[in-house]
């Protein structure tokens, strides 16, 4: 990653600043965090098909909230707004609230990927 | 200083991890709370990041069981939330928790409160050193550094319900200075504080390591001997007669020859051995030494 890689707009889906300033502008390590956290979201996500298809709003929540954690972590904001709406959703019982965030959450994360795939890899 | 993080979020831990540790901290990790509690017992931890959000045991239950299970070291603990409402930071510092931060973390704002940790955890080592210390020094008489009459009495309390237990006999001797008024009248209090400060040292040289002597009240000091026999308790102290009347005592205006008389007895002779009876007892044996003629011990 360098400062031509550097995401421009807000259709980024990682402030890559706030991201390096938190761990020492140190770029391998962030890259190393990418992938924990991609491989860590990949089983998150299929509990939370689960739980919003068995409507178990209370899995939903503690799942979002999970999710809404690691995302801010690595400043990924579409990321934490999603899991977030989804942590909402859980506690409110709005499962259709649930179903259009996890469907959101989904396409933030294929965003994620894509970005890591062309940009960071 | 070791710091214990507890965050089931591998990404949070990771990068707690590696911030911790570039600041010079021991740092030992936990994936849950069950793993937290068992560190805390294992590990010399004194610093603790703790996530609110865990399965299993959460931060907050952690939080309570360090402070309800209050081991000899205070540990400092920082705990971990997205929440932000008043009302949680009041529960989590209620449930003993000395810090809050919320997430995702400001490490700059997280490196400085470790660092208020760390000296928290510093001045508390402190104090109890202090507190070791005065009581230390409660415990001795201040002229002579000798126990004192509380201190003496409760090892004499202690070591006969051992002797009890253990079938084992525990004697005293009482010890008076000759003369000792004699000695403050003609040559002053402080001729008379030298007297004491150099038959106290005198006679602790004499003993054994297992026994102890205390002053028991102005010029008088108690020995208690475990494990001792009458005849052996006699034979100890004709060496402390011995050891006093052997050595002058340097004051400003010369030097002064000091005596002292012993009276002993021993817990195998009495029918209700409490420490009372066995200091009568003592006492009455050194009254008869005196009667004799002062400079003597009287062990029978």
């Amino acid at each position: 990653m360098n400062q031509a890689q550097k995401p421009r707009g807000t259709s980024s889906p990682i402030d890559m600043e706030d991201a390096l300033a938190r761990i020492g502008g140190d770029e391998d390590f962030l890259r190393e965090l990418l992938e924990l956290y991609v491989e860590d979201f990949s089983s998150r996500y299929v509990l939370l098909d689960k739980a919003v298809r068995g409507g178990d709003l209370k899995a939903v929540a503690e799942l979002g909230h999970t999710i809404k954690g690691s995302s801010a972590n690595l400043s990924l904001p579409s990321l934490r707004k999603q899991a977030f709406n989804l942590e909402k959703a859980g506690k409110n019982g709005d499962l259709g609230k649930a179903r259009t965030s996890l469907a959101a959450l989904g396409t933030e994360f294929r965003k994620l990927k894509v970005f890591i795939a062309t940009r960071v890899a | 200083m070791k710091i214990l993080v507890a965050e089931d979020d591998r990404v949070s831990l990771r990068i707690l991890e590696k911030n911790i540790r570039d600041w010079g901290y021991d740092i030992v990790v936990a994936a849950n709370g069950d793993q937290a509690l068992r560190k805390i017992g294992d590990e010399n931890v004194r610093l603790a990041i703790l996530d609110w959000m865990m399965p299993g045991i959460n931060g907050l239950e952690i939080c309570k069981h360090i402070r309800q299970n209050n081991g000899s070291n205070y540990i400092y603990i920082i705990l971990l939330t997205s929440r932000d409402r008043s009302q949680d930071i009041l529960e989590g510092l209620e449930s003993g928790a000395d810090d809050y931060m919320t997430k995702p973390v400001n490490f700059l704002e997280l490196r400085a409160r470790l660092k208020t940790g760390r000296r928290i955890v510093e001045l508390e080592d402190k104090l109890l050193e202090s507190n070791r210390k005065l009581k230390d020094l409660a415990s001795r008489d201040s002229l002579t550094s000798l126990w004192n009459r509380a201190n003496i009495m409760r090892f004499l309390e202690e070591n006969l319900e051992r002797g009890k237990r253990e079938k084992q006999p525990v004697s005293t001797i009482m010890v008076d200075i000759d003369d000792f008024k004699r000695t403050n009248d003609t040559c002053g209090h402080l001729a008379g504080d030298i007297v004491l400060i150099q038959v106290a040292k005198q006679m602790e040289r004499c003993l054994r390591k297992y026994d102890k002597i205390g002053r028991y009240g102005g010029d008088e000091m108690l020995v208690v001997l475990p494990g001792c026999g009458l005849k052996e308790a006699g034979g100890i102290a004709e060496r402390l007669r011995l050891a006093v009347a052997g050595e002058k005592v340097r004051i400003p205006a010369g030097e002064l020859e000091i005596s002292v008389t012993l009276g002993c007895s021993s817990s195998a002779d009495l029918s209700r051995p409490t420490p009372e009876a066995l200091v009568q007892a003592s006492d009455a044996a050194l009254y008869r030494g005196k009667k004799q003629g002062k400079n003597c011990v009287v062990a029978e």
